[in-house]
């Protein structure tokens, strides 16, 4: 009796080991969970490639640190038409991860029941210009997407003084020089988002350089002195156009704003300071501050460069159009990269 | 002097181990059914890929001048396309590149008959058995006298076909 | 046999037991495999890329609409995207456009395109 009941357990038993140690090995070749964890790779993928994210205007990148729960989704691309185009800015705020907590990228972009932990990375081709990465260092059995994108990036409008100094000097100069945005002209539907330069996303940069070929020759100078950089308004659509000088603190320095550079120092608006004849003048004037502008797409705006000395030492003066005309602002290639989404 | 009791526990084990065992081999036999749905991962991968590539690469870097996959089909420049191609889609964030493969394809219309011009024949990595996912990209050719390849001079639509595989 | 001692039937109600579970488990798993499934199909089986391809290529056709009509192309093109359409991607196209009208000051061509490739239908009308 006990042996027959021995047996008949022991056989039992073996059977049951068998069966429980196949049952590991039933759900490791199935690997239901990598499936699951593709499709929300995939899917954080298409959000951040094909969507420019919520809001659109204000773009979500503009949001600051208090206004962080106002951003609902981040999609990184320049408009939902363009897909795989990536505007340089909505990346640079994307993997700054001082901004952005391991648990919001989870809530505005993978969008996850359960807490995926993720991995997104960003490199251009040539492996410089780009090089960004943000999240945990993967393990084993991750999903995964690779998205082949291109990268805009902000234009630039090189004042050089060797070629643009006979085009911007008069003897009777009031010492005035202007760079103009006609937005009417920028945003213009005719050109593709991809190539279109929006001050309401993108940073506009003023750059003037070799400074002594604006200088007045027959004074001879060797500095003049920059008295402020003001922002003025004119509105084409208003009864009796005229251009309005903005309400802005231009006392204040303030990166997020704009910065001002003479010769690589930084300054506020309102320098006063001496421009010597190899110094660069570098004016980057970021969306947040257009925001505070309430410019319209017919809006024109001016960007003016106040030098005052008596006599004048310098001949500048002038108007120059920030515009499509790749003499005035230097637009670059778009960037060929590679975004990577891990999640697991 | 065998009694029949005396067998009944060790029957009554082996019965419980064969329904164990016939359950395990049902269920694994009906899965592997199934499983196939992660094959179908890879495919899905590779072929937002090649659609990523080949639409990156019909994009211009700068506004108004033609597409690189416009001028390389113009001209019929397969070796500039494959290492253009290959270079966008074997890239990665980090790590080693990738090792994928091609061959392309392009279809043009001349008078009734659909044509294919073999525009980059496979590499030696080509065996015919490899699980290659085939992605496609409009282009249109402007007229331009003198050209004797697809269907002449005349402005037309090609269809660029790509096949892409891991080897 | 006939005065057979039952005692021992709970061993053979284990085995039962254990396989009914083995059942649901594998009941379970065969449901999310079939999620991750069909996610992957549906990815492949939706021609979004193909879609979106036919679109540009149609923009491009507009944006040169000009040079292509005083060619005498326009025709020839057209029948290029609609016979490879159907030849190589076994999918229906057409697509015409009618006058132009003023939407918010910018003159554009109303742009209507049919899709079909037998699964996925795709109709639209696009101001362009």
């Amino acid at each position: 009796m006990s042996l027959d009941f021995l047996a008949g357990f022991t056989i039992f038993m073996l059977a049951l080991i068998m069966v429980v140690s196949m049952v590991p090995g039933l759900l490791a070749g199935l690997e239901s969970s990598g499936i699951d964890y593709d499709a929300v790779a995939y899917r954080t993928g298409v959000i951040l490639v094909e969507d420019p994210g919520w809001p659109v205007y204000p773009p979500w990148e503009m949001n600051d640190e208090v206004h962080k729960d106002e951003i609902e989704r981040i999609g990184l691309a320049v408009s939902k038409d363009t897909p795989n185009i990536l505007l340089s800015t909505k990346v640079e705020t994307f993997f700054n991860d001082s901004f952005f907590t391991p648990d919001d990228y989870r809530n505005l972009a993978i969008f996850g029941d359960i807490p995926y932990s993720y991995h997104f990375s960003l490199r251009s081709l040539d492996g410089v210009t780009y090089n960004e990465e943000t999240g945990d260092p993967l393990p084993p059995g991750y999903g995964y997407i690779r998205r082949v994108v291109k990268i805009k990036e902000p234009g630039v409008a090189v004042i050089n003084g060797t070629t643009f100094a006979p085009q911007y000097t008069s003897l009777s100069s009031n010492q005035e020089f202007i760079v103009r945005l006609d937005f009417g002209q920028l945003l213009d539907p005719s050109v593709g988002a991809a190539y279109r330069i929006d001050p309401r996303t993108e940073p506009v940069n003023v750059t003037i350089t070799n400074f002594g070929a604006y200088l007045n020759m027959t004074e001879p100078s060797t500095n003049a002195t920059l008295r402020t950089v003001t922002f003025w308004k004119k509105d084409p659509t208003r009864p009796i156009p005229q251009f309005t000088r903005i309400p802005f603190a231009y006392g204040t320095t303030d990166s997020s704003l704009y910065t001002l550079t003479i010769d690589g120092n930084p300054y506020d608006l309102t320098p006063d300071t001496k421009v010597f004849d190899n110094d660069n003048i570098s004016l980057v004037l970021k969306p947040a501050a257009t925001s505070l502008f309430t410019l319209d797409q017919n809006s024109i705006l001016d960007i003016r460069f106040n030098f005052g000395d008596t006599p004048s030492q310098t001949n500048i003066t002038g108007i120059h159009h920030y515009d499509y005309n790749s003499t005035n602002v230097t637009l670059p290639d778009l960037q060929t990269g590679v975004l990577e989404v891990a999640v697991w | 002097m065998v009694n029949d009791a005396g067998q009944l526990y060790t029957m009554e084990g082996v019965a419980a181990g064969v329904i164990m065992l016939l359950t395990v081999y049902i269920v694994i036999s009906t899965t592997s059914i199934y499983t196939p749905g992660d094959t179908h991962i890879p495919d899905m991968q590779l072929e937002q890929l090649g659609s990523d590539v080949l639409a990156m690469m019909d994009t211009p870097d700068t506004n108004g001048t033609k597409s690189a996959l416009e001028t390389f089909v113009n001209a019929d420049d397969d070796a500039g396309f494959e290492s253009m191609f290959l270079s966008y889609c074997n890239a990665k964030a980090s790590g080693a590149a990738d090792d994928l493969h091609m061959s392309a394809n392009v279809t043009y219309r001349d008078g009734n008959l659909i044509k294919e011009h073999q525009f980059l024949a496979p590499d030696n990595t080509w065996t015919g058995r490899e699980s290659a996912v085939r992605v496609t990209r409009w282009v249109q050719l402007d007229s331009q006298p003198g050209r004797t390849t697809y269907a002449g001079a005349r402005a037309q639509a090609v269809l660029v076909e790509v096949l892409l595989w891991r080897a | 046999m006939a005065c057979m001692n039952e005692d021992g039937q709970w061993i053979v109600l284990m085995g039962l037991l254990a396989a009914l579970g083995l059942f649901f488990l594998a009941l379970i798993i065969n449901q999310s495999a079939l999620v991750g499934q069909t996610t992957a199909e549906g990815v492949l089986e939706f021609p979004k890329n193909d879609i979106r391809d036919l679109r540009s290529e149609i923009f491009d056709y507009y944006d040169d609409y000009g040079p292509l009509q005083t060619l005498g192309y326009l025709d020839d093109v057209e029948e290029d995207i609609v016979r490879i359409s159907l030849e190589r991607k076994n999918a229906v196209v057409y697509f015409w456009d009618g006058p132009p009208q003023d939407v918010s000051g910018r003159l554009l061509r109303p742009v209507t395109i049919h899709y079909y490739n037998g699964v996925t239908e795709y109709d639209e009308t696009v101001y362009y």
